[in-house]
């Protein structure tokens, strides 16, 4: 590699012959090269699986081959120090391989059961200075299992909540359920830092979903300098958003108006136009929905449903947003039936007796207005409970 | 070949007062004619030509002519 | 010494779960000291001014990102998300601080000298900060400077043979469950057709051409694990046609408390005796299911494999062996018109190498809906638009009752004229030799 004066190290491209030498179209590594042994071996012979602690799997394989699989939680923001240390983890114990779940979990697989408890108590030993865990333990079964999320104030332009900060707090909280397993069913906790939900959470038994509630503001100064103002009116998926003419300070200026009782907040204008602005401190925070599921184990998959309509953003710890989660998640794990999934259970108990159960207020944000699926939410029936 | 780009440059140009960025179905409707991938690959041979170039929001893609518009510059980056 | 005070977030480094703030710490500190003599290609700082962004935020209650069009490198369309800070003189270390996304191994199992090498590239690079996973699966790259970007590419792709992922109207990253690598449930091979598919639609996957993003996800059974049904325009759910296998004397031993029934999934807590009439038999869906006391018996026929009674008895039930699965298309998440599961397209579709069945199907689905769909419409919305009909036209599908839920409760059936004795074109003279005016 090549250095200039400047301490930029060149890798051999060439900006002037962007074609030269570039290699492209070769996709992702073949997913078996980084198989451990004994999944190499026993691919498409495994016979059946038990969990055997919290976190700690053990698959059987037709020939008699063990695989012992230690789960730990990881936060989907992570910096490369801590894969380096979970690298040497890997090295240490599992021979150098390691592989992460859907949900952000790490597994690591050995092929002894002492292996996997050393394993688990070098795992469950190793703090941050802060005094959190860097790898817990756990998330398997009848649990709570680590939550899928999106960037929030970390990254992302059209947050209405942070993600990583409000996935703390929430997995702080229910802790306990990530490290045992005495759900009556697995509880899946998702958050999406806005409605266009980048991390789909429209399907979780716990859903949360960063809300903005008041239109964008238009910077009438900077609109059709920063925006090509027609990108901006095709942004917008519900047409509020529509080219106009202002004055400002004495001249006419280019600019575009909002339709605001058309908005539904979904921050797409602000992706096209800076100067649409959408964030919004007193506006914006989080509603909580419930019920969903993907599994077709039982019933059909389902959405979640809106229960909670706005808790506002209360950084650094959002203490009403936990407070809510664990008390939906305590009344669920009381009421429920054995293998009845959370919406399951509200649809068996009815939603009347869901709201008096979990001490949820209903509102009228909760009910369905929004074109014409809503209809089919509404009561078409005498029969309900007083 | 060279006409087919030549519609999509002279589309854009005509185009570029108002709005530099096009959905690629804007481009389909150019050619009545032509299917889709057609289309593609006129527009890949320009991007590769340093022609045209992607523009994205992050969940949809545009295609322009390079340089152009108002977003067009790395916001001061060198 | 930390660069910026941040009083909010060091309330989020105590508490059990890991803590991001901690880890954003960690590595601000470790480039700081710079242990290996790096020449840091962006500011060295970045973490602790993201960090110092970050703060804000939470005094503030908003963000301090804006969106930047960068899309890629040169000749993709994809790959890279432009983000720029709206506070750059207060954290210049993050100013310019875009994301790379990176293709992920199916079933994501990673050796330590991949991911060693990755985190070389991205200290010198990057700001050290990534995301293990995105929400569709890639490795993500968290914080850059365009200079970088290609730079970064020719690395990925010379020295470490791995591409970038998607973003934008395109093929998004596909993503697999662990399939057949460590699961006794999966009907196929998920992460091989997940490979097999994003290498021959790799064109489709760089080069946006679709009128928005479409996902490919692949479950190795209905128990889901990447959600396939709730989150990808194409799910491919692993299912089976034949008998589940039945080991009897495993079920007795189930019913008779010796194995942990659902795998050990319930042991935190005293559920009681497990009852085999009571929480298999009865919460089979569709009754498919008896139990004697000594002989567990399925009608096949009945059955719609919803994986209960296999979850419950592991050890005692099997997956069937005439293998495949089913195709549901259309999932998105709510925006605009509210969310959609996918629904049920190809019943049972064979899935061997090379997958053409189902790569036919892909064709079918993507010429309708790069002629037909709306831009920003994705493909489900174009279904609900054109109908359920047409895509089974397109896709050359016969209808049949496992497509619907219920048939349609009103008579406004639009016949094709085809279908009608002598098409639309009607004698008029002839019926009025009949009628009067």
């Amino acid at each position: 590699m090549d250095r200039n004066d400047k301490g930029f190290i060149a890798t051999g491209y060439n900006p002037q012959k962007p074609m030269e030498n570039r290699i492209s179209d070769i996709g992702p590594h073949k997913y078996d090269t980084y198989f451990p042994p004994v999944i190499k071996k026993n691919f498409g012979k495994w016979l059946y699986h038990e969990i055997l602690e919290p976190g700690i799997l053990m698959h059987v394989a037709e020939g008699g081959d063990k695989v012992y699989t230690v789960r730990v939680g990881g936060t989907r923001t992570m910096s490369i120090s801590h894969i380096r240390e979970l690298c040497d983890i890997a090295d240490k114990h599992c021979g150098g391989f390691l592989r992460w779940t859907t949900r952000n979990n790490i597994e690591f697989m050995v092929t002894d059961e002492g292996a996997a408890k050393a394993l688990r108590d070098d795992l469950n030993g190793r703090k941050f200075p802060g005094g959190s865990f860097k790898f817990p333990v756990g998330g398997t079964g009848a649990g709570i299992s680590n939550m899928v999320h999106t960037q929030g104030w970390v990254h992302c332009h059209t947050p209405a909540t942070d993600a990583s900060g409000p996935v703390k707090c929430v997995m702080d909280a229910v802790f306990d359920e990530f490290k045992s397993m005495r759900m009556p069913a697995p509880v899946r906790i998702a958050l999406a830092c806005c409605i266009n939900m980048c991390g789909a959470v429209h399907c979780s038994d716990i859903g949360l979903v960063g809300i903005h509630r008041k239109p964008p503001m238009v910077d009438h100064e900077w609109a059709d300098k920063l925006c090509e103002i027609p990108l901006a009116v095709a942004a917008c998926p519900t047409a509020a958003v529509r080219p106009t003419q202002v004055e400002y300070k004495g001249a006419k200026v280019k600019s575009v108006g909002i339709k605001e009782d058309r908005c539904m907040y979904c921050g797409n204008c602000y992706t096209m136009c800076p100067a649409l602005p959408i964030s919004d401190g007193e506006g914006d925070g989080i509603a909580i929905m419930v019920g969903g599921k993907v599994s077709n184990r039982i019933s059909f998959p389902k959405f979640s449903k809106v229960v909670v309509g706005y808790i506002p953003n209360e950084p650094p710890r959002w203490p009403t947003l936990t407070k809510t989660v664990k008390k939906i998640v305590e009344v669920y794990a009381a009421n429920a039936r054995k293998y009845e999934r959370l919406g399951d259970w509200a649809e068996r108990i009815g939603w009347e007796t869901f709201f008096k159960l979990t001490g949820l207020e209903f509102t009228h944000h909760l009910i369905d207005d929004f074109r014409d699926p809503a209809y089919y939410t509404w009561r078409q029936s005498t029969q309900f409970k007083f | 070949m060279p006409e087919d780009k030549d519609i999509i440059i002279e589309y854009l140009k005509s185009k570029e007062s108002t709005k530099s960025k096009h959905y690629f179905k804007d481009f389909t409707d150019l050619f009545p004619d032509k299917g889709p991938r057609e289309v593609k690959k006129l527009l890949t041979q320009l991007v590769q030509e340093e022609i045209l170039e992607f523009w994205s929001s992050g969940s949809t893609t545009m295609y322009g002519l390079k340089g152009s518009g108002k977003q067009a510059g790395a916001e001061g980056e060198s | 010494m930390a660069k910026h005070k941040t009083p909010l977030l060091d309330q989020l480094e105590s508490g059990p779960w890991p803590s991001f703030v901690s880890d954003i710490k960690q590595e601000a500190d470790n480039r700081a000291k710079n242990p290996k003599g790096l020449t840091h290609q962006v500011p060295v700082d970045c973490p602790e001014d993201l960090l110092g962004v970050l703060e804000l935020s939470y005094t503030e209650k908003e963000t301090h990102w804006k969106h930047g069009g960068i899309v890629g490198v040169f000749g993709y369309g994809g790959g890279v998300i432009g983000r720029y800070c709206d506070q750059p003189e207060k954290f210049p270390g993050v100013a310019h601080f875009h994301t790379m996304r990176v293709a992920q191994p199916s079933g994501k199992y990673y050796n330590t000298k991949f991911l060693r090498d990755l985190c070389d590239i991205w200290d010198l690079r990057g700001s050290g900060l990534t995301n293990m996973h995105g929400s569709t699966g890639d490795i993500v790259l968290l914080g850059t400077q365009t200079p970088q970007l290609e730079e970064i590419f020719f690395e990925l792709t010379h020295n470490m043979n791995v591409d970038l992922g998607g973003s934008g109207s395109n093929l998004r990253t596909p993503a697999a469950c662990l399939g057949m690598s460590r699961c006794e449930y999966a009907c196929y091979n998920t992460q091989d057709m997940c490979y097999q598919l994003t290498m021959d639609f790799q064109d489709e996957l760089h080069r946006p051409a679709f009128p928005y993003k479409f996902k490919f996800k692949f479950d190795g059974c209905p128990n889901g694990c990447v959600c396939a049904m709730a989150r990808s325009d194409f799910a491919v759910v692993g299912t089976w046609k034949d008998d589940i296998k039945i080991d009897q004397e495993k079920v007795k031993a189930y019913a008779g408390g010796a194995i942990k029934p659902n795998a050990g999934a319930h042991s935190g807590r005293d559920w009681g005796k497990f009852d085999l009439q009571a929480e298999v038999v009865d919460r089979c869906p569709s009754h498919c299911m008896k139990w004697d006391g000594s002989k567990l018996s399925i009608k096949t026929a009945d059955c719609v494999r919803c994986m209960h009674c296999i979850n419950t008895m592991p050890q005692a039930l099997r997956i069937g062996d005439e293998r495949g699965a089913s195709i549901l298309v259309g999932a998105k998440a709510p925006v605009v018109d509210g969310a959609q599961m996918g629904s049920l397209l190809v019943p049972f579709v064979r899935c061997e190498h090379p997958y053409d069945e189902v790569k036919d199907v892909i064709d079918n689905i993507w010429n309708w809906w790069m002629a037909e769909g709306k831009n920003r419409e994705r493909v489900g919305e174009t279904m609900k638009r054109l109908s359920f009909q047409k895509l089974l036209e397109v896709t050359n599908t016969p209808p049949s009752p496992c497509h619907i839920k219920e048939p349609r409760s009103n008579p406004y059936i639009f016949f094709k004229q085809e279908e009608v004795p002598g098409g639309w074109s009607r004698d008029l003279a002839a019926y009025r030799s009949r009628h009067q005016r």
